[in-house]
C-alpha cells in the first residue's frame, strides 16, 4: 500500500497531488495519530488518549475519529466537519523519511521528503504541482514542507512528553463504555489517559518542571478532551 | 525474652538469599517505619549452584511486588517466557509418547469441571489440548503475550525461564539500591549464642553482625539450620530416587533459533532430561538416579540428546552436581529460620525450587514476629505449613514417575512399586478412580499444586477416573460443550495474534512493556 520515494525534480516534475477530504483518500480511519503542539485546537474537536501501537507497545498520543476500524465520524462525503484537521491527515501523502540507519534521530541534514507513490491523490492529471517550471518547490510544497518540519519536530517532543508521562505513572488504561441511540452497548479496551489520582499526588518538583515544560498545560488539555466521548457519541447517533 | 524483633539478617547470597531479602524488605517497606534493617551477609568465595532456572507464573506477583519493572528483568537475566513443561517419554517411553502440564487452567474451572465431561469421550484431543489452548500455542513456539500487553499481563498464563547468577546480580542491585538492604561481603567465620538463639555471625573482616531473626540461605551447606542446630535431614530418596545431576550450558544454533514458550522434560533410562530455553543460550541437564545408571552412561545419555540440537558437544561444559533428595525436619528452630537449599532440596521437576523460596519469603514476611515470644507461635505454624507443603511437593512429584508404563528399565519399574508411594498419594489416587480431582480434595491455603496440575498430570499420563454411575444432567453437556467449543475459538484468536517467542523477546529488549 506504501510505495515512499524521495522527493526529485526530476521525477515528480509532472506529479500532481489532488487535494480535498474523503474515505477515497484513505481518511476513513478511526485513529489518528496526534503531536502535542496541536492539542489546544484538538481539544475543542476530538477525544484525544494514548493508544499502544501494536507492533512496539510504544504509546502514541491518538485523536478518537470513531468507534470502529474505518469509521470516522467527521467524515460526511468530502466534507471533514471539524474547525481542524490534524496534520497527519493533513501532511499526506507525503511523509519526512531519515537518510540513514535504522533508528537515527532527524537531523536537518538527514531529513528528506518522501511521497507515497501508491497514495490516490497522486497521479499527473490534476491538482497541485510540487515543482515549478524552473525545479523549484511550488507554494504549495512550500506549505507541505513547514507543516513536516512541525511535525517531525513535533513528534520528538511528543514522544518525550508521553514518556515523562509513563514514568511518573501517569497514564492508565480506561474502559470506555457508551450507549448509542439504538440501545447498543459498546466497550472499547486499549484506550489509555492521564491517572487522576497519580496526577493529584504529584511531587512540587515534578509539577513545577511539568510547568515549565507545558507539559502541565498539556495534560489538563488531554483531561477535558476526553468530554468530546459524549460529543462523537451524538454524532454516531445521527448516523443510526 | 520480649527482645523486639527489629534486625534481620540473611546469611547467604544466591537467588534463595536475594528473593527473601526483596520480599521481606518491600513488605517492611511498605508496611513498617524506620525501625528495622535488613542485612545480607554473602560469601564472596562460595559460587552459587545456580540451576534453578525455571519459576512458576508466582514469581511474576513476587517481582512485581519488589517494584522491579518487569522489561529491566527480562533484559538483564536473559529471560524467556514458560507457558509450562513438555513431558515426553514418561509413559510410554514411545518417541512420540507426550503430554502438557500447562500453566491455563482448565476453561470455565471455577464453574465447572470439565475432566469429567472429556473422560466422557466424544472427542479425540488430549485432556490438555480439549480444555485449554496453551498446548498449541507452545507446539507452535508463540510467546505469551504481545507487545501491547502490559508488563506482568498475561494473555495466556506464564512463568519464566531465566540465567539464575544473573538474576542473583541483578536482585543484588534492585535490594541494595531501592529497598534499603544492607551488603555484606565477607566470610563467615562462626555463628554466636546466648539463651539458644543466634546472637551474631562473626565475619573476617567486618566484625559481628548482631541480628533478631536469621534467615540462612547458605546452600546445601545449610550452615545455621543444619550445622549449627543441628536439625536432622529427611531424606525422600524411597520416593523419589534421582541423586546426581549433569548441567551444561548449550548455545543457539544461531540467531533466529526458535526459542521453546515452555519447559521440555524427556524421560531418559533412569531419569529424564531438563531443557530450558534461556533468550542467549539452553540450559540443559541430565537428573538421574546413581543406583541405577552410571554417571558416564548418564553422561552418554546427555550428549545423545544433545547431538539432535547442537553440532560440537565436545566444547560444552559438562558440570556434575549431586545432591540427597529431602528436607530438614523443621525449617524454623528458635530464632533462625532456612529458605531454599538449606531447607532441602528436590529433583528440579516443576520448578519447586525457585516456588517454595518465594512461598517461604512470603509467609516470613506476612507474619514476621514483632516480638522474640511470638516469635516460637509462627515458627510452630511455619513448619507445620512448609512440612506439609514438602510433603505435597513430593507427592506430586512422584505422580509423574509413578504413572509409567514403561517397562524398558528397572528405575521405572522400581517407581510403581507401592512401597514407593505415600499413604496421602494413595489415598488421593484411590479416591481419583471414582472421581475427577476438584479442589475440594485439598486444603485449600496451603495447597502448592492446584487440583488443575493434578488433572493435567493424571489424564496426561492415561489414568482412568471411572464415569459418575449418577450420570451428567443435559445442562451441564451443554455448559461443557461451550466450554469447549471456547477454548477451540480462543486457540485460533491466540494463535493468529501471538507472535513466535524469539520474536517477542526481541521486541521486548528493543522497546520495552508498559507499566500499564
Amino acid at each position: 500500500m506504501a510505495n515512499f520515494k524521495i522527493l526529485d525534480s526530476n521525477t515528480h516534475k509532472n506529479t500532481r497531488v489532488k487535494l480535498g477530504r474523503g474515505a477515497e483518500f484513505g481518511e476513513n480511519i478511526h485513529t489518528v495519530p496526534v503531536i502535542a503542539e496541536e492539542l489546544h485546537q484538538l481539544v475543542l474537536e476530538y477525544p484525544i488518549c494514548f493508544i499502544k501501537d501494536n507492533n512496539t507497545g510504544q504509546f502514541g498520543l491518538n485523536a478518537l475519529l470513531g468507534f470502529e476500524v474505518g469509521e470516522n465520524l467527521f467524515l460526511e462525503g468530502n466534507k471533514w466537519n471539524a474547525q481542524y484537521v490534524p496534520l497527519h491527515i493533513r501532511r499526506q501523502p507525503f511523509m519526512a523519511g531519515i537518510n540513514g540507519e535504522d533508528g537515527d534521530r532527524p537531523t536537518e541534514e538527514n531529513t528528506v521528503i518522501t511521497i507515497n507513490m501508491d497514495n490516490t491523490r497522486v497521479q499527473e492529471s490534476e491538482g497541485e504541482l510540487l515543482f515549478d517550471a524552473d525545479g523549484k518547490l511550488t507554494p504549495y510544497m512550500e506549505t507541505v514542507n513547514n507543516l513536516l518540519a512541525t511535525l517531525v519536530n513535533g513528534i520528538i517532543r511528543t514522544e518525550a512528553f508521553v514518556k515523562a508521562l509513563s514514568d511518573n505513572d501517569l497514564i492508565e488504561p480506561v474502559q470506555l463504555k457508551v450507549s448509542f441511540a439504538s440501545g447498543e452497548e459498546k466497550r472499547f479496551d486499549g484506550v489509555y489517559t492521564i491517572h487522576e489520582e497519580n496526577f493529584k499526588n504529584l511531587s512540587a518538583e515534578v509539577l513545577s518542571a511539568f510547568h515549565r515544560s507545558g507539559y502541565l498545560q498539556a495534560i489538563y488539555m488531554l483531561k477535558v478532551s476526553m468530554g468530546n466521548i459524549q460529543k462523537l457519541v451524538s454524532m454516531k447517533n445521527k448516523t443510526l | 525474652m520480649e527482645n523486639p524483633i527489629k534486625s534481620i539478617v540473611i546469611v547467604g547470597g544466591g537467588t534463595a538469599g536475594w528473593i527473601t531479602a526483596g520480599v521481606i524488605a518491600s513488605t517492611l517497606k511498605k508496611s513498617a517505619g524506620s525501625n528495622y534493617s535488613v542485612t545480607l551477609v554473602e560469601s564472596p568465595d562460595i559460587p552459587n549452584v545456580g540451576v534453578g532456572e525455571g519459576t512458576w507464573p508466582t514469581m511474576r506477583n513476587t517481582l512485581n511486588k519488589m517494584g522491579i519493572r518487569e522489561t529491566d528483568f527480562i533484559e538483564k537475566c536473559n529471560v524467556s517466557f514458560k507457558q509450562g513443561a513438555k513431558f515426553s517419554q514418561w509413559v510410554t517411553g514411545d518417541k512420540d509418547d507426550f503430554y502438557y502440564h500447562p500453566l491455563v487452567l482448565p476453561q470455565g474451572f471455577h464453574n465447572i469441571n470439565l475432566a469429567a465431561h472429556w473422560g466422557e469421550g466424544g472427542n479425540n484431543k488430549s485432556f490438555s489440548q480439549a480444555v485449554c489452548p496453551q498446548e498449541e500455542i507452545c507446539e507452535l513456539g508463540l510467546g505469551p503475550k504481545k507487545m501491547v500487553t502490559a508488563e506482568y499481563a498475561a494473555v495466556a498464563n506464564y512463568a519464566y525461564h531465566l540465567d539464575a547468577g544473573k538474576f542473583s546480580e541483578f536482585l543484588t542491585n534492585h535490594c541494595v539500591e531501592y529497598l534499603n538492604v544492607k551488603h555484606i561481603l565477607d566470610n563467615v567465620v562462626s555463628v554466636n549464642n546466648k539463651d539458644g538463639d543466634i546472637s551474631s555471625v562473626s565475619t573476617k573482616h567486618n566484625g559481628d553482625v548482631a541480628g533478631d531473626l536469621f534467615i540462612d540461605c547458605t546452600g546445601f551447606k545449610s550452615l545455621l539450620l543444619g550445622e549449627h542446630f543441628n536439625v536432622p535431614f529427611k531424606s525422600c530418596k524411597d520416593q523419589l530416587f534421582s541423586d546426581t545431576a549433569i548441567a551444561v550450558q548449550v548455545p543457539y544454533q544461531d540467531d533466529n533459533s526458535e526459542i521453546a514458550s515452555h519447559t521440555i522434560s524427556t524421560a531418559q533410562s533412569a531419569g529424564w532430561i531438563w531443557d530450558i530455553g534461556l533468550f542467549n543460550r539452553r540450559g540443559v541437564g541430565h537428573v538421574f538416579s546413581s543406583q541405577y545408571i552410571s554417571e558416564e552412561k548418564a553422561k552418554q545419555e546427555l550428549v545423545d540428546y544433545l547431538k539432535e540440537s547442537c553440532t560440537n558437544t565436545d566444547d560444552l561444559n559438562f558440570r556434575t552436581i549431586n545432591f540427597n533428595p529431602g528436607h530438614r525436619e523443621k525449617f524454623w528452630e528458635k530464632n533462625c529460620v532456612a529458605v531454599g537449599l538449606s531447607a532441602g532440596f528436590l529433583e528440579p521437576l516443576e520448578a519447586s525450587a525457585l516456588l517454595l523460596v518465594e512461598i517461604s519469603a512470603q509467609m516470613i514476611a506476612e507474619q514476621l514476629p514483632t516480638h522474640r515470644r511470638a516469635m516460637d507461635i509462627v515458627a510452630k505454624r511455619f513448619n507445620e505449613t512448609f512440612l506439609y507443603r514438602w510433603d505435597r511437593i513430593i507427592d506430586f512429584l512422584k505422580l509423574h514417575y509413578m504413572l509409567n508404563k514403561r517397562s524398558d528399565s528397572q528405575f521405572w519399574i522400581d517407581h510403581r512399586a507401592p512401597e514407593t508411594v505415600s499413604d496421602y498419594l494413595k489415598e488421593q489416587l484411590e479416591l481419583w478412580k471414582y472421581q475427577v480431582p476438584s479442589d475440594h480434595d485439598f486444603e485449600h491455603a496451603l495447597e502448592v499444586f492446584p487440583a488443575a496440575s493434578y488433572q493435567y498430570v493424571l489424564y496426561g499420563m492415561g489414568f482412568k477416573t471411572n464415569a459418575n454411575p449418577r450420570g451428567l444432567s443435559d445442562t451441564s453437556y451443554r455448559e461443557a460443550q461451550n466450554y469447549f467449543d471456547k477454548n477451540e475459538k480462543q486457540k485460533q484468536e491466540f494463535i493468529s495474534t501471538l507472535m513466535p517467542n524469539r520474536e517477542l523477546l526481541k521486541k521486548i529488549h528493543r522497546y520495552g512493556l508498559q507499566k500499564v
